[in-house]
């Protein structure tokens, strides 16, 4: 008799899951394989045309968009998400620490919808933000910012920041008090102190930070959609339109599996390029 | 601006001063660590602050490292005032309990570490970098990372990493409790026979009184965030100057007495039924009533029961300590109803037997009972 009776019950409801997403990668594969016909929903037979298809300037320049998203995104969220993380675990008031969580945080509450309206609503041409600025003075002509790749990085940084400073907090938590202390006794300033102990320390965290950051960007659907308006076309939003406005589903399954692929073989080089640089912090 | 500071130093500031702490406090969200403190370090000293956790010592230290800044109260270290001067420019060095070593640099590189922030130039840090890690014995570990090295040794590269800046003053916090105890041994001469040899003036934090007589030239005994007693190592043991310290250093029986009448260091007192008359190294005693009596375990001794002066008690457990044996006697006089005292292992004695307890005339301490706490 097991000791853990319930174990393989807690554990069925995870296999069902596995089984669920198996089953429509499966599908995702099998059409992939498929030719599409014009006017039909079903598939024809198998052919490997879809990824020939894919060689076009249109599919590429969607591969490049998306990276380069992924690579603003996820410096952007760093830069910010840095010193956030830091005010967060270093703070002395409670009250500061809970202020900066709930800040951080409240991106991850909104819905990913009203999340993109609302900067719709900010950087639109007489949004938010060029109406500040243009009633300051600062420019005389508004920015464009919607159907940009800046406004899709804005909004971007948004949705990946909470779970960028939710990792480097974690991360800059563990890193000893007292070496930063030990350092300070040996005659280190705040910045020295900052660049030689508390930065590389937390190496393995910003590591670990950016490759999230940059797979949970990949993925981001709603906001560039909405905000890109078409003009900033990404892996998911180019899967969408093939997908369900020319209904070609061969074609949009091939476009996300080499998309999934993708993301794989980014995300491995980015690893191993960075490995390096996560040994100094190793500890 | 030095010499202007000096300036307006306090006249008792000498040179043989190295650390001056005047009216010193310090409250976390209204809790008192430490009531405001006058202490003064001499050059080359080896000072403890000895006390139970929460006593304030790690505050202290943590004041005097610049980790903590002071509600009130002047900082001096070299005569210079230092209570405004952010750590980094205090030019102490500081080993901590957890040696804080940086995981991510070499041994060398931990040691360097001070002098360049001094912007030593590289010739004279390898050398003196090379000294240091000879005097710790550490020579053939330069390029080692702290985690390949055992527990003493990474304690002897946080020691080298201070030492190596030459400090005007060396803290130490709880370096050895992390260590077992062979090694502790070892590293507590080592380190005493160091910074002898170099005359450093060093504050030692610990709550391990048998380290505190063993290691210091004089120990600061702290409870409550107030320093109870501060005086050699023998001044602290032979003649604690309250219930607090008596307690807390080396082992002490306690007797409930009233205290009859007085005459300069010699007392008549009543211990249940038995008069005493003691001679005390106290110089003021307590008013007449109830007070406690102090008897170090081996200012006692037995003797017979129908014996002048012997105070009854019956033994209750005898621990064998090779080359003595430790008596707990029941004795219903006593605070805490135990007495302690040590016999020759030969001379231990069965459960049960009833013996007398024949106290000193001279040594013992009186203290008013109220004065008690932990």
């Amino acid at each position: 008799m097991s000791k853990r009776p319930f174990l393989g019950w807690f554990a069925s409801p995870s296999i069902l899951i596995a089984f669920g997403i198996a089953a429509s990668f499966l599908a995702i594969v099998q059409f992939s394989l498929r030719a599409h016909v014009p006017g039909a929903l079903d598939p024809g037979g198998f052919t490997l045309d879809n990824f020939t298809t894919l060689w076009k300037t249109v599919y590429g320049k969607a591969f490049v968009t998306t990276v380069l998203l992924c690579w603003w995104t996820a410096l952007f969220t760093l830069l910010i998400g840095y010193p956030l993380a830091y005010a967060m675990v270093r703070a002395k008031s409670a009250r500061l620490r809970s202020a900066i969580l709930l800040i951080s945080l409240t991106p991850l509450f909104l819905g990913e919808i009203v999340r993109t309206y609302s900067w719709m609503i900010v950087l639109g041409n007489r949004g938010f933000l060029n109406a500040t600025l243009m009633q300051l003075g600062v420019i005389d002509r508004p920015l464009d910012l919607m159907f940009t790749m800046t406004g899709v990085v804005i909004a971007l940084v948004h949705f990946t920041l909470p779970i960028v400073v939710v990792m480097l907090a974690a991360a800059l938590s563990h890193i000893d008090r007292n070496l930063e202390r030990a350092a300070t006794s040996l005659g280190a300033g705040r910045i020295r102190c900052f660049l030689t102990v508390t930065l590389p320390l937390s190496i393995p965290g910003i590591v670990a930070a950016t490759s999230t950051a940059f797979a949970w960007t990949f993925s981001a659907f709603a906001t560039p959609q909405m905000i890109g308006g078409g003009k900033v076309q990404t892996i998911s939003t180019l899967v969408y339109q093939v997908g369900f406005a020319s209904f070609n589903f061969p074609l949009a399954a091939s476009l996300s599996l080499v998309g999934l692929l993708f993301t794989i073989a980014v995300l491995a080089l980015f690893n191993t390029g960075i490995r390096k640089l996560e040994r100094i912090g190793a500890h | 601006m030095l010499t202007e500071i000096s300036a307006i130093a306090p006249q008792d500031t000498r040179d043989d001063v190295a650390v001056q702490i005047d009216g010193v406090s310090k409250s976390f969200s209204g809790t008192v660590a430490l009531e405001p403190i006058r202490l003064k370090v001499r050059r080359g000293e080896f000072l403890t602050l000895l006390g139970p956790s929460g006593c304030g010592k790690t505050t202290l230290l943590n004041l005097i490292a610049g980790f903590l800044e002071a509600d009130e109260g002047e900082l001096f270290i070299d005569r210079d005032l230092v209570t405004q001067v952010p750590p980094h420019q205090r030019k102490i060095g500081i080993v901590f309990q957890n040696y804080a070593l940086f995981p991510h640099m070499s041994v060398a590189q931990n040691v360097a570490y001070g002098l360049r922030t001094r912007r030593v130039p590289k010739a004279e840090t390898a050398e003196r970098v090379r000294e240091v890690l000879a005097l710790v014995k550490l020579e053939d570990f330069a390029d080692r990372r702290p985690r390949q090295l055992s527990g003493g040794q990474q304690q002897r590269v946080a020691l080298a990493r201070a030492l190596v800046v030459r400090p005007r003053v060396l803290l130490l916090d709880e370096p050895f409790s992390a260590l077992d105890r062979n090694l502790r041994s070892a590293m507590q001469v080592e380190l005493r026979e160091i910074q002898s040899r170099l005359g450093l003036t060093t504050v030692f934090v610990t709550h391990d009184q048998s380290e505190a007589l063993s290691m210091s030239d004089r120990i600061a005994v702290m409870s409550r965030g107030r320093i109870r007693q501060i005086g050699t190592p023998s001044q602290i043991y032979d003649r604690p100057e309250n219930h607090f310290v008596s307690t807390f250093v080396g082992d002490a029986n306690l007797f409930a007495a009233t205290l009859l009448e007085k005459t300069d260091a010699t007392a008549s007192l009543d211990i249940g039924k038995t008069r005493l008359s003691l001679t005390t190294f106290q110089e003021e005693l307590p008013e007449p009533g109830p007070v406690t009596l102090f008897v170090r375990p081996e200012q006692c001794s037995l003797t017979g029961l129908d014996q002048p002066g012997a105070i009854a008690a019956t033994v209750a457990l005898s621990v064998y300590q090779g080359s003595y044996a430790e008596l707990h006697l029941d004795c219903s006089v006593a605070e805490n109803g135990r007495v302690m005292l040590r016999v020759p292992a030969s001379e231990a004695m069965e459960p049960g037997t009833n013996v007398g307890i024949a106290l000193p005339e001279r040594g013992p301490a009186i203290y008013t009972t109220t004065e008690r706490e932990t």
